[in-house]
């Protein structure tokens, strides 16, 4: 092995898991100069180069494996259960005060990459622009920029609205100028007052536009899916990732429908299924229950949310069994559901049929090809950035493990945690009901 | 910040009350909720029969008033940018800047801070994300923009007035966003379009806007780099005049103790920032131990020193004249940066300016919180007060650097986590 000038840092492991979904190599090292991972392999075939200086960890007693990678994250949110609508009227000052504290909660849990799919205006823009400056730290970040809606439509309020092909692409336009790595369209109506949740929000061309613009500038593009003819119509735009990818008809009612499914397999579009969100509102009212009680109306919702969640597992389970691409993105902080917790979005997708290692690959290595970002980061390998994460246990065995991270590197750097207190009380605890 | 309640008991080797007085030896705070409940021996100092007390002691420790700041910018980033170009960055680089500088100096020590300046609505976006819980940082004293006139130090933060009608308008619109104090520029300053050596506005309209920031009951700090901007001050009502050095137009130093006098006489504060200028010294002079200074730069370390024995002649004299000088550390200005033992290094200047520790202590403890109006608040340690506590090793009253061994900090009756990151 060529050593080369740099500074160079020996991992010795435990167990490493290098997130291609290979069995855990035992007794494992890996050798990173500067930011750059040189080698990985058992510990007796990874060696620093000869009079080099080396700087040396020992997780010996501990799992590492590559740093998380969340494709579904919303840093301005707060995860207390406000809808968006509200979420927008607060000013870009402090918007992009509480996801510089949402950023370093992803990090210092273990997310070293986010995809960013709804911010108001500039705000993650500029947080980004902070971290580079070294003012602020912070994972790597995949930024749309806005949403792209209609006018009225699911997060229309973020900024950037568009009516007809022309204006979709002067927005895409617009966004890359600003700096956007991906598109991210509203397909469907959503959460927000204005739009409709079960009807599509732009017309074919308007999407077909939309996509080619960004393709054409190398950005991937996802689409918000509340209802399904939203996910037949990204296709038929040659979308790159359907969100939620919830089957219901206009009318509301849930009907899975195979074709689609198979429309997006043959496509090789990833599928963010985002199936804690519904989970972490029936906990939220499951603890609210427990601690004061229901009104008639949240026992409702709490109702409505459990036939929503089963129904949306029975479907990802279809989709898992059918072979489409599920990955990891958690849509926190959305809902009730805070970021620091991406864990739980991977624990369903292992509900629905993951083995372990796929659950992790699909916040590894496969979330990092859903992004566009395979090439520098989601697994261990020679030539990849040295994002990697360690912690007690095993999460092949036991996913919970992946609550125990205790370092963090990025790009070859600790990360100075701090306390752990606040760390640990951004965790989102399962009520007691479901213990 | 809420405090979880009950009562808590700091003992202590000594307790520096903000007074000024002897420390009382072997002596107790007594915290109920967020208020301070009684200070004294810990003989004399007990919880009331049967509550539950939660003891922090500390055997060889100070405990004193945390600090109040009487002169920060909390947008500054302190790596020697001037202010013209700190402000073209977007507001909400600025905000996450100041949430930094914020939750820095509170880690250090700092439970108060008065911001002097800062662009468009910043400070008060800051205040409202720790009011909401999104970010840590201590009590704030905001005057949000600073008003100045047009060209003139800090105009480019966002508020110009001219005239005294205008003035006023201004001094409302502040209230309405919600300031706490008027912040004015009477002279100008290191704004490239203002002049340094020369008064800005008139006497007139100083006036109009100190008496429209009366009205609503709320004061004004004045920056004043020259003698006829702090008489247009003086003679406008102000109740801080900031760095405050009897400069003729021509640069010469020409102390007029008439002027000191007034200031005495009405109660006026002096914020003299004796540190920001000695800051890039201490680090031109940690930089020569490892490279050769530029001419300028060793040029501006001789210039600095040969100067340190009138300065210290001129502050006593204005302290003889019966001004009381109070600690601000105008950090992050210019190469001063928040945090670390930054605003302990301006207390320490008032000691090395002839100060006693004790008196130093009490400019950036108790006379800081009388300058910003907060003293039934905050800046001593007495029944009644905000229980903001800083805790040292050492004891700063003999030798005021302890102040930079900072062991804990309570806010509001509350440790802080200082090494908390999220």
């Amino acid at each position: 092995m060529t050593g080369g000038r740099g500074s160079h840092t020996l991992i010795r492991a435990g167990r490493l898991i290098d997130g291609l979904g290979g069995p855990p190599i035992e007794r494992a090292a890996i050798l990173i100069q500067d930011s750059t991972i040189l080698a990985v392999g058992r510990e007796q075939d990874v060696s620093a180069p000869e009079g080099a200086p080396v700087k040396n960890l020992d997780y010996s007693d501990k799992t590492v494996m590559p740093g998380m990678v969340d494709c579904h994250t919303h840093h301005n949110g707060f995860g207390d259960g406000r809808a968006g609508d509200d979420l927008a009227t607060l000013p870009d000052e402090i918007l992009v005060l509480k996801s510089a504290r949402n950023a370093r909660t992803s990090l210092l849990t273990g997310v070293t990459t986010f995809r960013e799919n709804g911010p108001k205006n500039v705000t993650m823009l500029r947080l980004r622009d902070a971290i580079r400056d070294g003012r602020e730290i912070g994972p790597r970040m995949v930024l749309c920029g806005r949403p792209v809606a209609i006018i009225g439509g699911h997060m229309d309020y973020m900024g950037s609205p568009a009516t007809g092909p022309v204006a979709g692409r002067a927005m895409v336009r617009q966004l890359v100028k600003e700096g956007a790595d991906y598109i991210k369209i509203t397909a469907t109506g959503g959460s927000t007052r204005t739009s409709f949740p079960m009807l599509p929000s732009f017309n074919v061309d308007e999407l077909s536009a939309i996509v080619d613009e960004a393709h054409k500038f190398g950005k991937l593009t996802a689409t918000h899916c509340s209802s399904t003819q939203g996910i037949i119509n990204s296709l038929d735009a040659g979308v790159d990732m359907i969100i939620h990818c919830i089957f219901k008809d206009a009318d509301g009612t849930d009907r899975f429908r195979e074709d689609v499914a198979e429309r997006i397999g043959n496509r090789g579009a990833f599928v963010n299924p985002t199936l804690h969100v519904p989970r972490s509102t029936i906990w939220a009212l499951e603890h609210k229950k427990a601690d004061t009680g229901l009104t008639p109306a949240e026992q409702s919702k709490l109702d409505d949310q459990s036939r929503q969640f089963e129904s949306r597992m029975e479907d990802a389970r279809r989709l898992t069994d059918m072979g489409l691409k599920l990955i990891t993105g958690s849509d926190s902080s959305w809902g009730d559901y805070m970021l620091g917790n991406t864990m739980y979005e991977t624990e369903c997708l292992t509900m629905a049929g993951l083995s372990n290692m796929k659950g992790l690959q699909s916040v590894t290595g496969e979330a990092a090809k859903a992004l566009g970002v395979d090439d520098e980061v989601g697994t261990l390998e020679p030539g990849k950035q040295a994002d990697v994460i360690a912690m007690p246990g095993n999460p092949d065995e036991d996913l919970n493990a992946l609550w125990n991270v205790t370092d963090v590197m990025l790009a070859g750097k600790l990360i100075d945690r701090g306390s752990t207190a606040p760390i640990a009380a951004t965790r989102q605890h399962v009520p007691h009901s479901h213990g | 910040m809420a405090s979880d309640g009950g009562f808590k008991l700091i003992k202590a080797a000594r307790v520096i009350d903000g007074n000024g007085g002897p420390p009382i030896e072997r002596g107790a705070v007594l915290i109920e909720g967020d208020k301070v409940k009684a200070v004294g021996s810990e003989e004399n100092v007990t919880a009331p029969e049967g509550a539950h007390v939660e003891e922090h002691v500390y055997e060889n420790q100070t405990v004193l008033p945390g600090l109040v700041d009487g002169h920060v910018h909390l947008i500054g980033i302190g790596d020697g940018r001037a202010g013209d170009e700190l402000t073209t960055l977007p507001d909400e680089i600025l905000t996450l800047q100041a949430a930094r500088n914020a939750r820095a100096h509170l880690y250090s020590g700092v439970t108060t801070v008065r911001d002097c300046g800062a662009k468009n609505q910043t400070t008060l976006m800051l205040r409202q994300a720790i009011e909401m819980g999104i970010t840590v940082g201590p009590k704030l004293v905001l005057a949000g923009r600073p008003i100045a006139i047009i060209g003139g130090h800090l105009n480019y933060f966002g508020t110009t007035a001219t005239g005294t009608v205008e003035g006023r308008a201004a001094v409302r619109q502040l209230v309405k966003e919600g300031v706490d104090f008027i912040k004015v520029t009477a002279t100008g300053g290191s704004t490239r379009t203002s002049i340094a050596s020369r008064p800005s506005f008139t006497m007139e309209e100083i006036r109009a806007i100190a008496d429209e920031a009366h009205k609503f009951g709320i004061h004004v700090a004045a920056h004043c780099t020259n003698t006829e901007g702090i008489r247009n001050a003086v003679d406008g009502g102000v109740d801080t005049v900031i760095h405050g050095t009897h400069h003729e137009p021509d640069g010469s130093v020409v102390y007029d103790p008439e002027l000191s006098e007034q200031m005495a006489k009405n109660d006026i504060f002096l914020n003299p920032t004796i540190h920001q200028a000695r800051e890039r010294i201490w680090q031109l002079e940690e930089m020569a131990k490892t490279r050769l200074l530029t001419e300028e730069e060793q040029a501006s370390v001789d210039k600095y020193n040969s100067k340190w024995e009138e300065d210290v002649a001129y502050w006593a004299r204005v302290r003889a004249d019966g001004v009381t000088l109070i600690a601000g550390s105008d950090a992050s200005w210019m190469w001063y940066k928040l945090g670390g033992t930054s605003f302990q290094d301006e207390i320490l200047a008032h000691s090395d300016i002839g100060m006693t520790p004790m008196e130093a202590i009490v400019s950036g403890t108790r006379d800081s919180a009388r300058s910003s109006w907060v003293e039934d608040e905050v800046g001593t340690l007495e029944a009644g007060k905000q229980a903001d506590v800083l805790v040292v090793d050492g004891d700063p009253s003999q030798d005021v650097k302890a102040l930079r061994n900072v062991v804990d900090v309570f806010q509001g009756g509350n440790v802080v986590d200082r090494s908390g990151v999220i």
